[in-house]
C-alpha cells in the first residue's frame, strides 16, 4: 500500500506540474493577444471630447503610452511579473488590483451562494425526478428544468425583480450589502445552475439504478431506499463534481448582466464598462483573472475527480 | 435515512422561506420618515474622490458636496460667497482677489489657508497630475496657464497666488467664464500635505481624503456601490446645514430607480431614461424638471471633402428638411425640448432673467416644399441629380440610433435624389473619426461646463480643435471674439453677441440644431432647498431639508 501511495503521488506532482505549465503557457498568450488586441480599438484611454491632441500627447507621455508599443508591451510584463498591474485610467489613482480583488470577492460572495442553492436544490429535485422516473412528477420536473436551462439567467433575474421586488415587493430591488439584497440575484444565477444538475443527477441515477452492483444489492434483500441511499447517491454525485468547476466559472465570468440589473459593484461590470472606455489596465487585469479562473476551475476539476475516482486516468 | 431526508427537505423548505421573510421586511422597510436623512442614488458607481482628476459627474456630486469652494451656487442659480468672504474683481477683469473667510476648517480640524487653494489650481495643470480638466484653466485665461501644461513653466508661475487670507488670481486676458470655475468641484481646494501623504491612494476611498465642505463623505471603499455624506461639523456654516445624512446608492436599472422611489426607498428618480418610463410617470404630481447643459446636433463637413456639404444651398435644404418636433416625438420622447439654438434651456440667463436660449434662438423650421426646391437648386448647381450622404453616430445610445433613423427616413421621403447612409460607429470612434474631419455629416453631443455661452459658441471659430465640420464663418468668429474681449465682463452684451453668433451659424445652416435632451424626474416634494445645476455641482444638498 505505501508504494502505491507514493506512485501515485508522484504521478499526481508528474502531472500537476505539466498542468501548470500549460496553463502558464496559456495566459501568456491571452495577455499577448489581448494586449496588442487592445491597441486596435479606436480613441484614447481619455473621455473628454475636449482634449486637443496637444493635450492628449502630453497626458500620453505622462502614462508612457508615447513609447513603442513593444515597450509598453515589456514593461507590462514586467510589472505583472512584480505584481503590478497598474492603475485605472477610469477611476483616478485606483489600482487595478484593488479594483480586481475588492469586486471579485463581491462576485465569489454571489457565485458561492448561487452555488450552493443551484447544486443543492439541483440534487435534491433531481433524485425525485429519478425515483419518480417517467411518471406526472418527473414529466413536470423535466419540464421545470429543461426552461431553467433554456433561459437566460438575466430573463429570471427581471422576472424575479418584477414580481418579488416590484409587484409584491417582498425583496429588496438593488444594491449590495445586506444578506437580503442578495436573495435575488442568488435566485437568478442559481436557477441554471439548478437546471443543469437536475437533469445530469437525474441521467446518472437512472443508469445507475440500472447498473449491476445495484442489481446485486437488491438481491441481497437490501429494500429499495436502502438502494438508492447507499450505493445510488454516491455513486450518481461523482459525475456532478464535473461540473462544478465550469458552472463556477461560469457564474463569475457571466455575472455581468444579473450585476447590472441588481446594481451590485461585482467584477463582470467592471469587465464590460472597461471596454468602451479603453481603461487598459483594468481590461487587461479582468482578463488575465478570467482567464485565470477558467483554467484554474478546469484544473481543480480534474484533480478532484481523479481523487474521488482514482479509475480517471491522469495526463 | 429516510428520516434524515424529509428532515433535510423540510429544513431546507423552512430556511428558504423564513429568509425570504425576513427580507422582505428589509426590502419593503421604508426608509425612514426621519427628516434629517435624505436618500439618493446615482445611476453608475462614483469612480475616485481625486479632486483634480475627476471627470465623472457623479462623482463630482461626492467632490462638491464634500468640498467647498470659495463660491458656491445658490438655489437660484447666483453664486454665493462660500469659504471667500468676499471675491472682488479688477475693473480689466484681469484680477480676482479672493478673501478667505476667518476660521475655515478642514474635516480634521486643521486650518484651509490661501496656500491649500493655490495647490490646487497647481495641480491641475501640473502635466504630473495629467488631467483631463487642464484645459479649463487655460481656457479660463489664467496667467502662464498654457505654458505650465506643456511642461514649459514650472506650476510656481501659474497666476494664482496667496497673500495673507486672500487668493489673488491673475489672468492673461478676461475671461466671462471665470467666476464659475470659483464655484466647480475640480477646484476646491486641497491641502498639499495630506495629498503627498496619502500618494498613491490620494482620492481612492473616502478616508483617503480630507473635506472642506458642508459634507464628509463616508463608507466608500473605491468600489462600494453606495456611500453616504454625513455632516461635517466643521464646515463654517454648519448650523445651518439640517440635512445629517445623504444615503446613495448605485441604483443601475432606471425602472428600479423609479420603483424605489414610489416605495419610498429614495427620494429621487429620473423617468427619462426611456420613453416607457417617462409616459408611464409623467403626470406624476411630484415631477420636476432637471435641465441638462447638452446639445445634439448634426454638423457637416464644410471642407470641401464633400462637395455637395459646401453648397449653401444643400445645407440649408437639408436643416428645412428636419422636423424637430417629430424627431423627438419619435426618438426622444423623454421630455426633452425641440432645439431652435445652440445653447440649451437653463444653462444661462441675462441680468433681466431672460434665459439665453430664449435670447438667442433662431426660426428654424421644417419646410418640405422649400427645402426640396432648394434641393433641386443645390443639385443643379452641383450639375448632378443624385446624391448620397453618409450620416454617423454612436452605436451605443438607443436615442440617437432612432434619431439618425428617423431623419433618414424624412430627408429621403422629402428630398428627391438624396440617399441618407448610416454609419454607426462606437463613441470613441467617432470622437476619432469626427476630429479628423474623417464623415461627411455627423451626430454630436457637446456638453456645456459652465454657465456662460462660449463653453458652446467656443465651438465654431474657425480655429477651434472642436469645429469639426471646419466651419469658416467671419460673422461668427468677429462675434464670439467680441464676446470673449471687448464684451467679456458684461453679461447682456455678451449674449447680444452670442445671439449674432447663432444667427450667423443659422444664416450659413452651418449645423444643425436637433434638440436639447432635458431630463424630468421624481422628487420628493417634502425636499426644499436643494441647489440643482446645469453645469458644475448638479445637485448641491447643502441647504436641503426635508419638512417632514
Amino acid at each position: 500500500m505505501p508504494i502505491l501511495a507514493f506512485d501515485l503521488r508522484n504521478n499526481m506532482t508528474k502531472y500537476l506540474l505539466k498542468r501548470i505549465a500549460i496553463l502558464l503557457a496559456t495566459l501568456w498568450v491571452v495577455i499577448t493577444l489581448s494586449f496588442f488586441l487592445m491597441q486596435i480599438m479606436p480613441g484614447t484611454p481619455y473621455n473628454s471630447p475636449r482634449l486637443t491632441d496637444e493635450m492628449i500627447e502630453i497626458m500620453n507621455k505622462q502614462y508612457g503610452l508615447d513609447k513603442p508599443l513593444w515597450q509598453q508591451y515589456l514593461k507590462y510584463l514586467t510589472d505583472i511579473l512584480h505584481g503590478d498591474f497598474g492603475t485605472s485610467y477610469q477611476s483616478a489613482n485606483q489600482s487595478v488590483t484593488k479594483l480586481i480583488t475588492q469586486r471579485l470577492g463581491v462576485s465569489i460572495h454571489l457565485g458561492f451562494q448561487a452555488l450552493v442553492v443551484g447544486i443543492s436544490g439541483g440534487l435534491l429535485i433531481g433524485a425525485v425526478s429519478a425515483r419518480n422516473k417517467n411518471n406526472k412528477i418527473d414529466g413536470f420536473l423535466s419540464v421545470v428544468s429543461t426552461l431553467g436551462i433554456s433561459v437566460p439567467a438575466f430573463i429570471i433575474g427581471l422576472l424575479l425583480l418584477d414580481y418579488l421586488g416590484f409587484k409584491w415587493a417582498l425583496l429588496p430591488l438593488s444594491g449590495w450589502g445586506t444578506f437580503g439584497q442578495t436573495i435575488l440575484p442568488t435566485f437568478a444565477l442559481a436557477i441554471p445552475v439548478f437546471a443543469q444538475v437536475t437533469r445530469f443527477f437525474r441521467s446518472e441515477m437512472i443508469e445507475t439504478l440500472n447498473t449491476d452492483y445495484i442489481q446485486l444489492a437488491r438481491a441481497k434483500g437490501m429494500t429499495n431506499r436502502q438502494v438508492t441511499n447507499h450505493h445510488a447517491y454516491r455513486n450518481s454525485m461523482i459525475p456532478v463534481l464535473t461540473l462544478v468547476g465550469p458552472m463556477a466559472a461560469n457564474i463569475l465570468t457571466g455575472s455581468a448582466l444579473i450585476e447590472q440589473i441588481f446594481s451590485i459593484p461585482g467584477i463582470g461590470q467592471q469587465f464590460v464598462t472597461s471596454i468602451p472606455t479603453k481603461d487598459y489596465p483594468v481590461i487587461m487585469g479582468t482578463t488575465i483573472v478570467y482567464a485565470m479562473m477558467l483554467m484554474v476551475a478546469i484544473l481543480i476539476t480534474d484533480i478532484v475527480i481523479s481523487i474521488v475516482d482514482p479509475r480517471v486516468r491522469l495526463g | 435515512m429516510n428520516k434524515w431526508k424529509k428532515l433535510a427537505t423540510a429544513g431546507l423548505a423552512v430556511a428558504t422561506l423564513s429568509v425570504l421573510a425576513a427580507c422582505g421586511n428589509g426590502g419593503s422597510k421604508s426608509s425612514s420618515s426621519d427628516t434629517s436623512t435624505i436618500n439618493w442614488y446615482t445611476p453608475t458607481e462614483i469612480l475616485t474622490l481625486d479632486i483634480s482628476k475627476n471627470t465623472d459627474r457623479y462623482s463630482a456630486m461626492a467632490i462638491g458636496n464634500a468640498g467647498s469652494n470659495l463660491l458656491r451656487v445658490d438655489e437660484n442659480g447666483k453664486n454665493q460667497p462660500d469659504l471667500a468672504e468676499k471675491v472682488e474683481v479688477s475693473e480689466d477683469g484681469k484680477t480676482f482677489t479672493a478673501t478667505l473667510r476667518d476660521g475655515i476648517k478642514w474635516s480634521d480640524g486643521s486650518d484651509i489657508t490661501a496656500e491649500d487653494f493655490v495647490y490646487t489650481w497647481r495641480r491641475m495643470v501640473d502635466p504630473a497630475t495629467a488631467s483631463e480638466y487642464a484645459y479649463l484653466v487655460s481656457d479660463a485665461h489664467v496667467l502662464n496657464a498654457d505654458e505650465v501644461i506643456a511642461g514649459e513653466k514650472p506650476v510656481e508661475e501659474l497666476g494664482v497666488k496667496a497673500d495673507g487670507n486672500k487668493v489673488i488670481f491673475t489672468l492673461s486676458t478676461p475671461a466671462p467664464q471665470f467666476e464659475s470655475l470659483l464655484t466647480f468641484s475640480n477646484f476646491v481646494p486641497q491641502k498639499e500635505s495630506f495629498v503627498k501623504e496619502a500618494g498613491e491612494d490620494y482620492g481612492t476611498s473616502s478616508d483617503k481624503m480630507l473635506y472642506s465642505g458642508p459634507f464628509v463623505v463616508e463608507d466608500w471603499n473605491g468600489t462600494s456601490g453606495s456611500f453616504k455624506l454625513v455632516k461635517n461639523d466643521n464646515y463654517w456654516d454648519a448650523a445651518n446645514v439640517k440635512t445629517e445624512t445623504v444615503n446613495v446608492q448605485t441604483v443601475k436599472k432606471p425602472d428600479t430607480a423609479v420603483q424605489m422611489y414610489k416605495q419610498g426607498e429614495l427620494d429621487f428618480a429620473n423617468i427619462s431614461q426611456t420613453s416607457a418610463i417617462y409616459n408611464a410617470n409623467k403626470n406624476n404630481e411630484d415631477v420636476i424638471d432637471i435641465a441638462e447643459a447638452r446639445a445634439d446636433y448634426l454638423v457637416y463637413n464644410e471642407t470641401g471633402s464633400v462637395e455637395a456639404l459646401t453648397n449653401e444651398k444643400i445645407r440649408e435644404a437639408l436643416n428645412l428638411a428636419t422636423d424637430r418636433e417629430g424627431l423627438v416625438k419619435a426618438a426622444a420622447d423623454t421630455g426633452t425640448n425641440p432645439a431652435t439654438a445652440f445653447v440649451p434651456k437653463g444653462l444661462a440667463t441675462l441680468t433681466d432673467g431672460t434665459d439665453l436660449n430664449e435670447f438667442v434662438s433662431q426660426p428654424y423650421t421644417f419646410d418640405k416644399e422649400k427645402a426640396a426646391q432648394l434641393f433641386k437648386e443645390g443639385l443643379a448647381e452641383l450639375g448632378v441629380d443624385s446624391l448620397t450622404l453618409t450620416i454617423t453616430a454612436d452605436s451605443d445610445n438607443p436615442i440617437k440610433k432612432a434619431a439618425t433613423d428617423y431623419i433618414k427616413e424624412l430627408w429621403e421621403t422629402t428630398l428627391p435624389g438624396l440617399t441618407v447612409e448610416e454609419k454607426f460607429v462606437t463613441f470613441k470612434q467617432r470622437l476619432e473619426d469626427t476630429k479628423n474631419q474623417n464623415f461627411e455629416v455627423a451626430f454630436v453631443s457637446w456638453g456645456g461646463d459652465y454657465p456662460e455661452g462660449s463653453t458652446f459658441y467656443g465651438l465654431f471659430q474657425s480655429g477651434s480643435a472642436y469645429n469639426y465640420g471646419k466651419v469658416n464663418s467671419p460673422e461668427y468668429d468677429a462675434a464670439y471674439e467680441k464676446a470673449l474681449t471687448t464684451d467679456a465682463l458684461d453679461k447682456d452684451a455678451g449674449a447680444a453677441d452670442y445671439k449674432a453668433a447663432e444667427q450667423a451659424l443659422y444664416e450659413g445652416s452651418h449645423y444643425n440644431p436637433l434638440y436639447n435632451l432635458s431630463n424630468k424626474g421624481l422628487q420628493n416634494p417634502n425636499i426644499k432647498g436643494l441647489a440643482r445645476n446645469s453645469t458644475g455641482l448638479d445637485v448641491d444638498f447643502t441647504y436641503a431639508y426635508k419638512t417632514k
